[in-house]
């Protein structure tokens, strides 16, 4: 396990790795910073949806608000990324080649998805840093009142932010890492991650509202939020933990199983 | 004791061990997919230190077969032993074995050396020969370039590399040679004999004995997940029956030549201009002798008369042609 988390950093530790990361994270932080502060208002008003007020953004946590509010967004970009790199695994014939040198299979994995998660968690610290920065650097402009970021419990903000962030982003990659080794295949994989954590759940949560309390891609979205009138923080990671526990574990059984023929 | 020394670098194997265990040993080895069966009861042994040639037409079991010995597939049934150690358990000898299996499969987005540093590190294998591997593979000048833009040939070196990881003691290689163009394959069957220098065992599939005649001292055929033959390729060999192929001056006398050889009690073979008289233990100098003195004095002149034998091919193809009508 060890080996394999060791040669997995080895493939992400590159100089174009490092630029994409870099670039993406700038990216992200001026977008989600911008958009944050440029939409709040002075009270709450009815239909500004997730938008908070300058108020909000007063308080302790509001520089990490536009953290929040953007990873909540990218959960199905994790869940791409994942499907793309597991299931890219098959049909490349890299599992094959790594099965070789490390034929422990569930350890082949492990190593695997910790050295991602390892990788993943640097990018989210990177990202809460810069749009950090970037909202103190939009904030003046917007009126918005800085000073009690800077305290303890700002700081304890920005970390709840992050662990809630953390373990949205974990919950994704494994059940992408699960249904990419499921299906091993791309297109296949990509297309029931989508179309289940997209249109499926939303639209069964139109036509059924409990469902916000119960569908692991709408608990995400309660949990990056910070818990919903359907699904409290603790309900969501509760559920999320179990499904994802079901999938990885089931993941892990059938990976070791299965004959790798591609 | 000695050290071997390969072109590219000293990879430091012990040769001079003595081989004490087959490489490999299988014993009733069995694949089924549903009703479909790829490897039937395979028992085959394979000495230490040979270059073994392991041969089939497609299909015949040969890919199933090594992904069974990688661990990457499970048999159905049937037991056997890698490098001393239980089939059953591929982690126990897998550090002692490097394969090319069912194609080169890289990382597109990588170089071919940060392929290599990849693989050498989930097998726990030094990475400072990486570069002499890719030396010796003829990729050195290659080797920061991405795999995506290697050619094929190219490819196909960086999975001998790959194989060669921490000097393996067995050498698993699947039809190294497919796809490679005449070049390719000649510089690819001096790289198999030289990899096959010194203990190390290597084994090689193909589904053209021709590829592998000049480099293996064993072969195993199997056709339809069966074996065919197994044993020192010197054996096989011996076993293509020499033939003195005669002819007549004059077409029309090919049957009555016939009758005189058979009468004379030749096992005789009939062709469209020529007949095939069967050697077996007779000296063949002789045995021309013989036929040329009955062919004069039965009034017949000879246009030809020479010894022909069978090629390991044409004897490869009989047999398997004999395991399919089976």
């Amino acid at each position: 396990m060890i080996r394999m988390f060791q040669a997995e950093l080895l493939k992400l530790r590159r100089r174009r790795v490092a630029i994409g990361v870099a670039v993406a994270a700038l990216a992200f932080a001026a977008v989600a910073s911008t958009a944050i502060f440029l939409s709040a208002s002075p009270t709450a008003a009815p239909g500004d949806g997730r938008a908070p007020t300058v108020g909000q953004l007063s308080a302790a946590g509001g520089a990490t608000d536009a953290f929040s509010l953007g990873v909540s967004f990218a959960g199905i970009l994790v869940l791409v990324l994942f499907i793309a790199n597991f299931a890219g695994e098959f049909t490349q014939g890299t599992f094959r080649t790594l099965l070789m040198r490390e034929p422990r299979r569930v350890g082949l994995l492990a190593g695997k998805m910790a050295a991602l998660l390892v990788f993943a968690a640097g990018v989210l610290l990177v990202a809460e840093i810069l749009s950090g920065a970037a909202s103190a650097l939009i904030a003046p402009s917007q009126d918005v009142a800085t000073s009690s970021w800077f305290g303890l419990d700002g700081l304890g903000a920005a970390a709840t932010d992050y662990v809630r962030a953390l373990a949205g982003i974990t919950a994704w990659a494994l059940l992408g890492a699960a249904l990419a080794i499921f299906v091993r295949s791309i297109p296949v994989a990509l297309g029931i991650g989508i179309v289940w954590s997209g249109p499926l759940e939303h639209l069964t949560q139109d036509a059924w509202g409990a469902a916000s309390g119960w569908f692991p891609g709408l608990l995400l979205e309660a949990l990056a939020a910070g818990g919903t009138d359907d699904a409290s923080v603790g309900r969501a990671l509760t559920l999320v933990g179990l499904y994802v526990a079901i999938a990885a574990g089931a993941a892990a059984l059938v990976f070791a199983r299965r004959d790798i023929t591609a | 004791m000695t050290t071997s020394t390969m072109p590219g670098g000293d990879l430091g194997y012990d040769r001079a061990t003595p081989a004490r265990a087959p490489a490999l040993s299988l014993r009733g080895l069995t694949k089924r997919y549903g009703d479909r069966v790829a490897v039937d009861d395979l028992t085959i042994d394979v000495p230490a230190g040979v270059v073994a040639g392991f041969v089939g037409p497609n299909g015949a079991g040969k890919t199933t077969t090594m992904a069974m010995l990688l661990g990457l597939v499970t048999p159905t049934r049937g037991d056997g032993t890698v490098l001393g150690e239980p089939l059953s358990d591929p982690a126990a000898y897998l550090g002692g074995v490097g394969a090319l299996i069912e194609g080169p499969a890289f990382y597109p987005a990588l170089s071919g050396a940060r392929n290599l540093a990849v693989l050498a590190t989930a097998g726990g294998h030094d990475l400072t020969q990486v570069p002499r591997l890719l030396d010796l593979v003829g990729l050195g000048g290659r080797a920061d370039d991405r795999v995506r833009r290697y050619s094929f040939g190219m490819k196909q070196r960086l999975g001998i590399a790959a194989a060669l990881l921490g000097d393996p003691r067995l050498l698993i290689l699947d039809e190294p040679i497919n796809g490679l163009d005449p070049a390719g394959v000649h510089e690819m069957r001096g790289l198999i004999g030289r990899l096959a220098s010194g203990e190390r065992t290597v084994l090689v599939s193909s589904h053209v004995l021709a590829e592998l005649e000049q480099v293996c001292d064993w072969l195993i055929v199997i056709d339809g997940g069966r074996v065919i033959f197994q044993g020192p390729a010197a054996e096989l060999l011996n076993r293509t029956g020499a033939t003195l192929v005669v002819a007549p001056e004059h077409p029309g006398d090919l049957e009555r030549l016939r009758g005189l050889l058979a009468t004379a009690g030749h096992d005789v073979e009939v062709g469209e201009t020529q007949l095939h008289v069967e050697i077996g233990d007779a000296d063949p100098r002789s045995l021309a002798a013989t036929i040329n003195r009955a062919a004069g004095d039965g009034g017949i002149v000879l246009a030809e008369l020479h010894v022909a034998r069978t090629s390991l091919e044409d004897r490869y193809l009989t047999m398997v042609k004999e395991g399919g009508d089976r």
